[in-house]
Formats: C-alpha cells, sequence, structure tokens
C-alpha cells in the first residue's frame, strides 16, 4: 500500500518533471519551425527556458483593483491541474501513472480546469481588457467542448460495441487501435474524428485562429494582460504543458502505436525507442495542430470561432460518428 | 453599475491608446461597448505633436525641404515635393522636365513601398504574421530601390527647391527595371494570399463599411475614399510632375470583387491595385525619361538668394499613398516663410472612423483603425495644454482662433 | 470551401533559406558592445551587414585643410548641426544631430565635406568622439 503511494508519488514528480520539460521542447520547436516557415531564423531551442527563467526573476506585480488570492492562485492551479491531468494519459510510451483511477471523462474535465483558472484570474485582474478576454475564454471553452466530446464518445463507443472492456479507459484506448477496429468506411469516419480533434487543439491552447482570449492587436495579451513575473511564467508553461496533454491524447487515441511492437530492439531499449517514437509523433502533431494551423491564418471573431465549433466542426464530427455507426451496423448485419 | 437590472445591455468603457498593440502610433479611443460591440466611439489625436512647423519658420526653404523629409516616417517625398511645389509656384520657378519624371518615379516607388507595409501592417493586426513577414520582406525590394536611386531607405532627401538632387544614370535603368520585373511577377501572388484567403474574407468583407455619401460628406480622400467608390485621385484630377503625359485614372475597387463596398476588403483591394498602377507609371516614365537638366538652378547660394526675394502664397498638392496631402506656404521676403501649414492626407481621413466603428466588434477595431492607413505624426500639427495638461478646445473656441489667424495672414 | 493559400507557400519557406540576415551575429549577444569588442580583437566573427549602394549618405567626413571657413554650409543644415569656430575659422559638425542629408556638401566651394558609406553610428554619448567630426 505504502510503496504503491510512493510509487504513485514519485512518479507524478518525474511525469511532472518531464512534461515540464518536453514542454519546453515542443514550445521551442514550434517557435522555430513557425520562424522557418516565415522566411525568419527564430530563437535558438532553449529560449523558452530562457524566457522562463527571466519571468521568474522579474517583479510579480499584482494591480491595484485586483483580487489578490485569486489573482495569485490561478496561475498555481493552473498549472498544477494541467500536470495533473498528465497523470492520466500514457506519455513517453508508458502507461498513465494513474492508470487505475481515471479515465477519458475524467480527462475532458481536468482539461476544462487550466481554462476556468484563466478565466478566474482574468476576472480577478480587474482590467476591461482582461475582462473582455476571460469572457471570450469562456465561450471559447463552451464552444470547443462539444466538438471534443463527440469525438471521445464516438472512440468509446466503438471499443465498447467492439466487446472491450472499460472503453472509456486509456490503457483499453491505447492497447487497441480504434484504426483496427473499424471496416473502410469507418476509417474514413475516424480519420474525420482525427481531424476535428487536430482543430480542436489550437482552441484548447488559445493559439491563431482561435486566439481571441488573447488577441495581442485588440486586447492586448487579454486574460494575461495584468500578469507579470512568477505568474505569468506559471501561466506560460501551462500553456506548453498543455500541448503536450493535447498532443499526448492525439497520440494515445489516434496513434497509439509502439516502435517496440514493430522493431526487434533489446528489451533495455524499448523503452528509449517507445520514448524517441512518441516525441517524433507529439512534435509532428504539435507542429499540424498549433504551428501550421498559427501561422497560415488570421484571427477569428468570438462569433466566428462560436460558428466554427458549434456548426462546421459539430457538423463534421457528427458525420464522422455517423460513419463510425454506419460501419460498425454495417458489418454486424 | 447604476442599478441597471439588464446587466448585459449596460456599455462599459473600454479604452484604447494613447498607446496600445493595436495602433503603430500614438492616439487615444474611449469606445462605449455592450458585450462585444462598439455603441459609439470618440477619439483624441495630439499625442505627437512635434513643432515642425514652428521649425520651419525658422529656417530657410532649403533647409525646410529636408525638414519635410521628417513628418512621416514613410512618405519619403510626399512631403517634401508638396512643400517645393508651394515654394516653386511662389518663386515662379520652372521644374526641367527630366526633373518631374524623377519626382514621378520616386513619388510611385514611395506608393508601393508603402502600399506593401500597410498590407504587412493589416495582416499583422488580423492576427496573421506570416502574411506581415511575407510583405515585408518584398517591400525591402522597393526600399533598396530607393536607397540605391536617392542614398537613403526612408528620408530620401531627392527633392530640392527647383527639382531633384540626383539624377538616374544609365547604370540605375537596369536595376529599377529589375525590381519593376519582381514585383510584375509578384503581383499575382500577393493578390491571391490577400484576396483568396477564406480567414482574411471573413475578418474583412462587409466590415468597416464607409458609404459613399459617408466618404463625401466626411471629406475622406486616397484610398479610403476611392474604396468607397469616390474617383477622386489628385494625380488624375490636378495633374503635377509627370503625370499630366500619362493616363492616371482613380483606382476603384472593380466589378468583378463585387464592386466598391466601402469595406475593409475594398481597401485591400483598391491599395493592391493601386501597386499595379504604379509599376506601370514608373515604367513609362522610365521609357519618356527626357533628357536635361535636373535643377533649375544649380548653385544653391543664388538658389537661396532667389528665394529670399520670393513674397507670395500658394498651395502644393500631391496624391500621397494615403490621399491627398498639401502645404500651404506663405513667403513675405524673409528667409523663412511667414506661414507654413501641413495638411496631411489621414487629417482628412480620420472622421471616418466614426461612421466605420460604429456596431463592429471589439475584434474588428485593430483593422478598421489600420484600414485608413492612418499617419498619426504627420497629422497631429497641435496639441492644447491647459494648466499643464491635455485640453479640448470647444467649436466656438476654434472658429475664433481660426478667424484670427486668418486676420493676422491677410494683414501680412 | 475554405482556402488557405499561405499554407502551401508556408510548407514550401520551411526548406527554403530563412530570408534574415543574421546581422551580427545568428543569435542575439547577451552584450553587443562586448560582441564588438571581441570582434575587434579577433575573437569572434561579425556577419556582415547589407552592403550598401553607391551614393549612400553615411556619416560625414570633413577636410579641414580646403575649407576656407565661408559659413555656406551653415545657411542650408536643416539640423543646426554644424557649428563655425569663430577662432580657428572651421567648422565643427555634430554627428548626432546630423540628418545625414549632405545639403552641406552640395553647397561647399571647397567640396570638403563628404558623406561615407559608415552607418553604424549608434552611441550611448552624443559628444563622444565617434560623434564629432572637425
Ligand atoms: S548632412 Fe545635412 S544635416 Fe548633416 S551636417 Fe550636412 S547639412 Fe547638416
Ligand atoms: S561650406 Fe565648405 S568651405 Fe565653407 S565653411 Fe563649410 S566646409 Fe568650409
Amino acid at each position: 500500500m505504502l510503496t504503491d503511494l510512493i510509487g504513485t508519488v514519485a512518479g507524478a514528480i518525474l511525469v511532472g518533471v518531464f512534461g515540464i520539460l518536453v514542454a519546453l521542447f515542443l514550445m521551442g520547436v514550434d517557435r522555430i519551425v513557425t520562424a522557418r516557415m516565415q522566411a525568419r531564423i527564430g530563437p535558438p531551442l532553449s529560449q523558452p527556458l530562457t524566457d522562463i527563467r527571466k519571468l521568474f526573476m522579474k517583479e510579480n506585480v499584482v494591480p491595484a483593483n485586483a483580487i489578490p488570492w485569486l489573482f495569485n492562485l490561478a496561475p498555481v492551479v493552473a498549472l498544477a491541474s494541467a500536470i495533473t491531468i498528465l497523470l492520466y494519459i500514457p506519455v513517453g510510451g508508458f502507461a498513465p501513472v494513474l492508470s487505475g483511477g481515471g479515465d477519458l471523462v475524467l480527462v475532458m474535465y481536468l482539461l476544462t480546469l487550466p481554462a476556468l483558472a484563466l478565466v478566474a484570474g482574468g476576472f480577478s485582474s480587474g482590467s476591461p481588457y482582461a475582462t473582455v478576454g476571460a469572457q471570450r475564454e469562456m465561450v471559447t471553452m463552451i464552444a470547443y467542448e462539444f466538438p471534443l466530446a463527440i469525438v471521445i464518445i464516438t472512440i468509446a463507443w466503438k471499443l465498447a460495441v467492439s466487446g472491450i472492456p472499460l472503453p472509456f479507459m486509456l490503457a483499453s484506448v491505447q492497447a487497441n487501435p480504434v484504426w483496427g477496429l473499424v471496416g473502410p468506411l469507418g476509417i474514413i469516419g475516424v480519420l474525420i474524428l482525427f481531424f476535428v480533434l487536430l482543430i480542436v487543439i489550437p482552441a484548447e491552447l488559445s493559439r491563431i485562429p482561435f486566439d481571441t482570449p488573447e488577441a495581442e492587436t485588440e486586447l492586448a495579451g487579454g486574460v494575461l494582460v495584468e500578469y507579470s513575473g512568477k505568474n505569468l511564467a506559471l501561466f506560460t508553461l501551462t500553456q506548453g504543458v498543455k500541448t503536450v496533454v493535447m498532443a499526448s491524447l492525439v497520440v494515445a487515441l489516434f496513434i497509439p502505436y509502439r516502435l517496440s511492437a514493430l522493431l526487434p530492439a533489446p528489451v533495455i531499449l524499448q523503452p528509449v525507442l517507445d520514448l524517441l517514437f512518441y516525441l517524433v509523433l507529439v512534435v509532428l502533431v504539435a507542429f499540424v495542430a498549433v504551428s501550421l494551423i498559427r501561422v497560415s491564418m488570421a484571427r477569428f471573431r468570438i462569433n466566428q470561432v462560436v460558428s466554427v465549433y458549434w456548426i462546421y466542426l459539430s457538423l463534421i464530427g457528427i458525420a464522422g460518428l455517423l460513419l463510425v455507426m454506419a460501419d460498425h451496423f454495417l458489418r454486424v448485419v | 453599475m447604476n442599478g441597471d437590472t439588464t446587466k448585459k445591455s449596460t456599455p462599459y468603457t473600454v479604452p484604447i491608446g494613447p498607446v496600445h498593440p493595436a495602433l503603430k502610433e500614438p492616439v487615444m479611443f474611449t469606445f462605449q461597448m455592450e458585450g462585444e460591440v462598439v455603441r459609439s466611439v470618440d477619439f483624441a489625436p495630439g499625442n505627437t505633436h512635434r513643432g515642425i512647423e514652428w521649425m520651419g519658420m525658422r529656417r530657410n526653404p532649403v533647409q525646410i525641404v529636408h525638414l519635410t523629409d521628417r513628418i512621416c516616417g514613410i512618405c519619403g517625398i510626399v512631403h517634401s515635393l508638396s512643400f517645393a511645389r508651394a515654394v516653386e509656384q511662389i518663386a515662379e520657378i520652372e521644374v526641367p522636365p527630366r526633373a518631374d519624371y524623377i519626382r514621378t518615379i520616386l513619388h510611385e516607388l514611395e506608393r508601393m513601398q508603402s502600399h506593401i507595409l500597410w498590407a504587412g501592417v493589416a495582416a499583422h493586426e488580423l492576427g496573421f504574421d506570416s502574411l506581415l513577414f511575407l510583405a515585408w520582406r518584398v517591400r525591402e525590394q522597393s526600399m533598396d530601390l530607393i536607397e540605391n536611386l536617392t542614398g537613403n531607405r526612408v528620408n530620401y532627401g531627392i527633392v530640392q527647391i527647383g527639382g531633384v538632387r540626383r539624377d538616374i544614370s544609365d547604370d540605375q535603368r537596369p536595376v529599377i527595371e529589375q525590381g519593376l520585373a519582381y514585383y510584375r511577377g509578384l503581383l499575382d501572388q500577393m493578390k491571391t494570399v490577400f484576396l483568396d484567403d477564406s480567414t482574411i474574407r471573413m475578418r474583412c468583407r462587409g466590415h468597416g463599411l464607409l458609404s459613399y455619401r459617408d466618404a463625401q460628406l466626411l471629406c475622406a480622400v486616397g484610398p479610403t475614399a476611392r474604396a468607397s467608390g469616390v474617383a477622386m485621385d489628385i494625380r488624375h484630377d490636378y495633374p503635377y510632375c509627370a503625370y499630366g503625359d500619362f493616363d492616371v485614372h482613380p483606382v476603384l475597387p472593380p466589378q468583378e470583387f463585387g464592386g466598391p463596398m466601402g469595406d475593409v476588403y475594398d481597401r485591400i483591394i483598391v491599395r493592391l491595385l493601386e501597386i499595379a498602377q504604379s509599376i506601370d507609371i514608373i515604367q513609362q516614365c522610365l521609357d519618356n525619361l527626357p533628357a536635361g537638366e535636373i535643377l533649375w538652378e544649380k548653385k544653391l547660394p543664388k538658389l537661396l538668394s532667389i528665394l529670399k526675394k520670393a513674397q507670395g502664397e500658394a498651395i502644393g498638392r500631391v496624391e500621397a499613398p494615403r490621399g491627398e496631402c498639401m502645404h500651404y506656404v506663405r513667403m513675405d521676403g524673409n528667409e523663412a516663410p511667414a506661414t507654413w501649414k501641413v495638411k496631411a492626407s489621414s487629417y482628412s481621413n480620420l472622421m471616418s472612423w466614426i461612421p466605420m466603428l460604429k456596431g463592429e466588434q471589439l475584434a474588428d477595431v485593430p483593422i478598421i483603425v489600420a484600414s485608413i492607413d492612418p499617419c498619426m505624426s504627420c497629422t497631429d500639427r497641435v496639441t492644447i495644454i491647459r494648466n499643464g495638461s491635455a485640453a479640448d478646445l470647444t467649436k466656438e473656441e476654434l472658429t475664433r482662433l481660426s478667424r484670427e489667424k486668418t486676420r493676422r495672414l491677410s494683414r501680412c | 470551401m475554405v482556402r488557405l493559400p499561405m499554407m502551401p507557400e508556408l510548407l514550401r519557406q520551411l526548406f527554403k533559406k530563412p530570408a534574415t540576415n543574421a546581422f551580427p551575429a545568428r543569435y542575439l549577444p547577451p552584450s553587443v558592445t562586448k560582441f564588438l569588442q571581441k570582434v575587434a580583437q579577433g575573437e569572434a566573427v561579425i556577419n556582415p551587414p547589407v552592403p550598401v549602394p553607391p551614393g549612400f549618405r553615411g556619416k560625414i567626413t570633413y577636410d579641414r585643410e580646403s575649407c576656407i571657413g565661408c559659413q555656406l554650409c551653415l545657411k542650408v543644415c536643416p539640423a543646426h548641426a554644424i557649428e563655425f569656430l569663430p577662432t580657428t575659422k572651421r567648422v565643427r559638425i555634430y554627428v548626432a544631430q546630423c540628418v545625414f542629408c549632405s545639403q552641406c556638401n552640395d553647397i561647399c566651394p571647397k567640396d570638403c565635406l563628404h558623406m561615407t558609406p559608415e552607418f553604424l553610428l549608434a552611441c550611448e554619448d552624443r559628444f563622444a568622439e565617434s560623434q564629432i567630426v572637425e
């Protein structure tokens, strides 16, 4: 019992550190890749680390008409909850640390926590920009929740009807790649869902074209406008960890393969191989969902964000769901 | 809160400015918002007043020409050209044709770089930074060209009273031709990335509307007016320099894009098409470049003494990239002009912000504000200070002051 | 249909050379002044800036010997950057104030003022030796 607990705690710390490191790495890669696409050189890979270090050295300003305890609590909660999600999803080719305790539904709930913390922080900073930003963040959150739910439920449903026990458990999702369970029609459906999940990521991470809550040119940073120093560093890290979370979620749901299972390698090297493969996948997902989308579009208006998610993406998602269902029932018949 | 039960419709104030990422130059906006929608808007310029006219009235015209270069950070020739044209009219100086052609070439090169710069800024305001980088990268070519012709990228210092200070040599012709070919090849790509992009269309089509009537009532000028369908262009209406020799027509948003609607999208179209027009004009200038002198009076000391004797008043008008720009100069036989008044194009365009912004979303404020390509430092000619802080003038005070000034001017 | 014409262009650019000229170094050195000192001592290499075209108007030079002290240059300098020194009957030019219009070059009867291609003139002290030409 005690060893279990110690193991979990150690695992949690390990995952936390690992998550932050991967987050910094992803942020660095994102900045270089974006710069290259825009014909710039871009900063060195270590730039995010430098930025965070610098932010920690800077003064932590709390505005006069903020609610100090909430204002200071929000970034901590945001980062803590983002790391907590990491404990529930498979990272780096390993099984989730808290594999026994939670499932996809829990992950979905947890995903809203950093965003809620951001909203709370925005409202408590007492600036009109932050207030508008926080309102927008809430609207965005509600907007992307539905397509995200469609994706997750479809996959769990498919696992369930395929007779796999505990379909909402990430461990079972990972053990049974959804591609293997569906027929040709279903593959199209799953591809569509894959696409939907990729488009949900920029909103989840408040990146262009869905960065309306932060919107540098109109809100000067929106929810984050009053944040500085340590608090801003924590929020920046949250953003990075969330990128890792979303990329890992995509990998777990749609590309749950291990290189070690495909390549014969000595047992010792297997985790290394898996880890590398995972990193490659995560970077690829982050490239498409974060960097590429971010550089090739203009920012949406908040009402456009809502219509994109509620109408277009939801419809596309439902189409994917129907295809998967049709595939199932046609094959059963 | 004033105890209103319908809290949602309570307007709240969002200040933008004087310094804000949406603004490239300081100006103060106050928005009355209802949710995300702008109910009313007020703005206060006057934050970048530098007293250039005051400095000018203590210098001779030859010095002022180079002072005018610094009125704007983008228009390096517009102000010096319109000032020089005013002084040339007063002193009855005839500019040699070759100088007129060289002035035209640089004037159009400047329009190209200014419009491309604007396109990049507009993309940035839309959150589309890749386009900003792309636009500013291709702008570099025109800046290099200008540097090659004048000796400097931003403050050209090319205009002299009575002509230009540098000739275009035969070695420079191929460089210009090359630059023009570069932009000809790029135009289609620019049009595609700006006008075919769904996200840009979503954000710009039908937003920031300025009707034909409003454009006329508010005396909008330049691309802002032309995008609303007002066919006006000083180059066509009152040709100066070499424009009289060519067919220059005001560029209006063409039918194929839905005709003039007067929205932000139309302003993008007009500016992109004007780049093409500029390329044509430069090509024609190069092909027809007359031989001869480039200065009316080569000896500067002699020019100075002629200008010192000049008396009279005149207005120099040019079509700047942002619209009509004019300089009023009055000389009374002293070294320095008695009066020098600069009216930059943005001065006429600023008021069109009010109808454009009303009813739009907060998210559209940056792009709509940028869509008239405002230049605050050109516009700000006055700052009112009372008891140590900025103050407003009422209409009555303003009328009284301007009457006084008119009387003062007509006396001298 | 959703059209994003920038996307292929950006993907293509990913495999092309960046357009940035890495001047003075690829990444910003912690201290530019120290970096330049190192360059002067030959310990570091500087990436050259974009070359300037012929006829570029940079820092001014002054030929003290041929100057006759006619003060014409003072009359046309828009920035009041030239000072006449009555004792020596020569002029002094404050580079920090000069706006590089080269008007003084045009008017000088003895052709003793010229513009050079030198443009790296930033300095913390406007009266430093490098900022005064006499
Ligand atoms: S270049 Fe122009 S500003 Fe500089 S000293 Fe000569 S006249 Fe004055
Ligand atoms: S114009 Fe030339 S000769 Fe006359 S004072 Fe100036 S530098 Fe000397």
